[in-house]
């Protein structure tokens, strides 16, 4: 590894994980040391038992309200989220085998599902970020929101390339990614070759910086969405 | 930097400080300002002006919080456009905070289901202790606390206003012996209508006509403290119904026809007055259908020919769980119901929530932020609005004119007493008005 693919992709990897691990234990600690309101905060009617139980995790993965007053952003929050998952679990794979069966599908599937969703990504981003720029969303934007917008634009773009473009062997980046769990980052022979490789550092450099600020930012709302939606429901 | 601070801010840092909790910090920490509370909310729908939108009326506490009291605002304000309490700062506060309804009709449609008017509530608290507050509403707090003070005053009116009422009220239930007991120790129920007799008179026809065991409250359920955001005021005011309760040893206190006055007394008041009430509290119609479903009224189902609607007042609705008793009754009693559409939590707000309608200056706000309102009912092709809230049907009274509906705004108890069947002497009750 040349010195700048060893900090960025090595040491800064350790960093931005565990900021992001503890920055979100303390962001939880934050919320969970102030006393609940002593207000039923919750809205009418409301579901019991089961039926709560199912509403919260409907208000929270689909959120079907918001599709009754605004269709278009409902459908593109709902495919960027849902593209957002599916890139989570297809970066699993990174860390080890699925079970056989899971392994030969998802290697298969991984070139158009991964692009897709990748593509997705790209649009719905650029999507929520021009739509920023339009009022009524202009006055109610903050620095904060351009810039999560742009660091993803970013990583995803980069991953993108990487996926549409680098002829690099899935194993090469299994290879990588075990010598970072074994704490000897290197990057294998295919990887170090690669004319990708700067944009492979480039990809992880910018993932490490939304790992760094996300504990910090409202992106935790993937937490706080169900707390938040259990609250409307009690 | 706290040095630099002057008193006056001090003072409402410390009260947005003392509203802190978890729920407050969920609330500023996870909007995503994606905006779509915007389409939920009948002010920004019909006025499409940016300051309406239902987060931005937040985000303005939610950039102090970023300069005060978050580290990340702290370090980096211009990340979050942090902002200085300032004089300006506290207009914004104002534009923000007594401009909602309170309807809460944001809340069901954010993904994440956050609840604006608990931010606006911390608002409304600082700008309380900064002395910036609706002029009509402050008065009217104080005239009701002062009210409770000089409770023997009142007393002796409201004997007299009630002497002057009784006869109507024998001659329409055809019961020589029916009364308004004022003040009666050991009755079963307390009824605290509006000040006013269409507020008294409708209901005691039906209190008697069922043979409750019942008692007029010598107070006003309304609790303009609430409107204002002042819950330590609100709690005074909701207080001399409390303390009169349990004064006379009652089961049920019954709230009448009015929005906020129910939620204030079912789900807010023994949080701000940190107790456990020793009786029940309940919106007029939970007795009322009770009744129905007895039999101890009877109703002609044919009496109300017209098409009616009913509106859900957003404190009685979404904000206080009463949806379906009030539709049982209508049911009973009028032949052609239309729900509107979208009804229930979904209801559109009319627009005079919030203590709005208390304040003349607000009229044409009203009139113009009611047009969703408006058309909803329009559509029903309703010639009957009910509706059990007061600031509801004034507000619906200046739509019908502004927006020619051609409709009769009416409480839910004036159809019930003009369908109610006089059984002694088979006399019909006559209709109010
Ligand atoms: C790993 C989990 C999640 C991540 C990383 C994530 C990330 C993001 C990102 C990057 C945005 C775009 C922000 C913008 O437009 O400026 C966003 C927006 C949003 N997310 Fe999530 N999210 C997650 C989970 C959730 C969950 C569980 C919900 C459930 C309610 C949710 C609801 C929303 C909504 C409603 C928006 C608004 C879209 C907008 O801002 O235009 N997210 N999320
Ligand atoms: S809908 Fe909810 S998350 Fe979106 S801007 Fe409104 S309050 Fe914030
Ligand atoms: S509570 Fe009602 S009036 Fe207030 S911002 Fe929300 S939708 Fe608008």
């Amino acid at each position: 590894m040349d010195a700048f693919s060893f900090w960025v992709a090595g040491v800064m990897v350790y960093v931005a994980v565990a900021v992001l691990v503890l920055g979100l234990a303390w962001r939880l600690y934050q919320w969970r040391r102030l006393a609940a309101s002593p207000m039923r905060l919750g809205i009418f009617p409301k579901p019991r038992g089961g039926a709560k139980a199912l509403r919260i995790v409907a208000d929270t993965l689909v959120f079907p309200q918001a599709a009754e007053v605004n269709a278009p952003l409902w459908l593109a929050v709902f495919l960027f989220h849902l593209a957002l998952l599916g890139v989570f679990v297809g970066h699993l794979r990174l860390l080890g085998r699925f079970p056989e069966f899971l392994e030969v599908k998802m290697s298969e599937s991984a070139h158009l599902a991964g692009g897709t969703m990748g593509i997705v990504l790209v649009v719905t981003l650029f999507y929520f970020l021009i739509r920023r720029f339009k009022s009524p969303s202009k006055e109610l934007s903050v620095p904060e929101d351009y810039l999560l917008l742009i660091l993803l634009l970013g990583v995803v773009v980069m991953g993108d390339h990487l996926r549409l473009f680098a002829e690099i062997p899935f194993s090469a980046y299994r290879q990588y990614v075990a010598s970072l769990l074994a704490l000897r980052p290197e990057f294998g022979p295919e990887i170090a070759a690669s004319p990708y490789k700067t944009a492979l550092v480039v990809h992880v450099l910018l993932a490490n910086l939304l790992f760094i600020y996300l504990p910090f930012s409202k992106l935790v709302h993937f937490i706080g969405a169900f707390l938040t939606n259990g609250i409307r429901r009690s | 930097m706290k040095g630099e601070l002057k008193e006056w801010q001090e003072k409402l840092l410390g009260v947005m400080k003392g509203r802190r909790n978890r729920q407050l910090l969920y609330y500023l920490e996870l909007c995503t300002r994606c905006g779509l509370c915007k389409d939920a909310c009948h002010i920004y729908r019909a006025t499409g002006r940016v300051e309406f939108v239902p987060s931005h009326r937040a985000e303005i506490l939610r950039r102090l919080y970023r300069r005060y009291f978050s580290p990340l605002g702290r370090l980096i304000p211009s990340l979050y456009e942090a902002r200085e309490l300032d004089e300006r700062a506290l207009e914004d506060l104002y534009e923000a905070a007594y401009t909602c309804t309170g309807c809460r009709r944001c809340m069901v449609y954010c993904p994440f289901g956050i609840d604006i008017t608990w931010l606006l509530g911390v608002e409304k608290a600082m700008l309380v202790a900064a002395g910036k507050v609706p002029e009509e509403l402050a008065m009217l707090t104080d005239a009701a606390i002062e009210k409770g003070n000089s409770i023997d005053l009142y007393r002796d009116l409201l004997q007299e206003q009630i002497k002057g009422l009784e006869p109507e009220l024998r001659e329409r239930t055809g019961m020589p012996g029916a009364s308004i007991p004022i003040g009666r120790k050991g009755a079963r129920v307390l009824y605290v209508a509006l000040a006013g007799a269409h507020s008294i008179l409708p209901a005691a026809i039906i209190f008697n006509l069922a043979g409750e065991d019942w008692t007029l409250s010598m107070f006003e359920s309304s609790n303009y403290g609430y409107f204002l955001g002042d819950t330590e005021k609100a709690a005074r005011v909701a207080e001399r119904i409390v303390s009169e309760a349990k004064a006379l040893g009652v089961e049920e206190v019954v709230i009448t026809e009015c929005g906020h006055a129910y939620r204030v007394m079912k789900h807010l008041d023994e949080v701000w007055s940190k107790q456990k009430f020793p009786f029940r509290v309940s919106s007029i119609f939970e007795p009322f259908a009770r009744y129905l479903k007895e039999g101890r009224i009877k109703v002609d189902p044919d009496r109300i020919a017209e098409r009616v609607t009913y509106h859900d007042p957003c404190q009685l609705g979404r904000n206080g769980g009463i949806f379906e008793e009030p539709r049982a009754i209508i049911r009973a009693i009028a032949r052609d119901f239309r729900e509107m559409n979208p009804n229930r939590e979904k209801n559109w707000c009319c627009g005079g929530g919030g203590g709005l309608v208390a304040q003349p200056d607000l009229e044409e706000f009203r009139a113009v932020t009611g047009r969703l309102k408006a058309e909803q009912i329009a559509a029903t092709g309703a010639k009957i609005v009910a509706t059990p809230c007061e600031n509801c049907r004034l507000q619906l009274d200046l739509l019908n004119q502004r927006y020619h509906l051609g409709i009769q705004v009416s409480a839910v108890t004036d159809l019930l007493v003009q369908a109610a069947v006089v059984e002694k002497g088979q006399k019909k009750a006559a209709a109010l008005g």
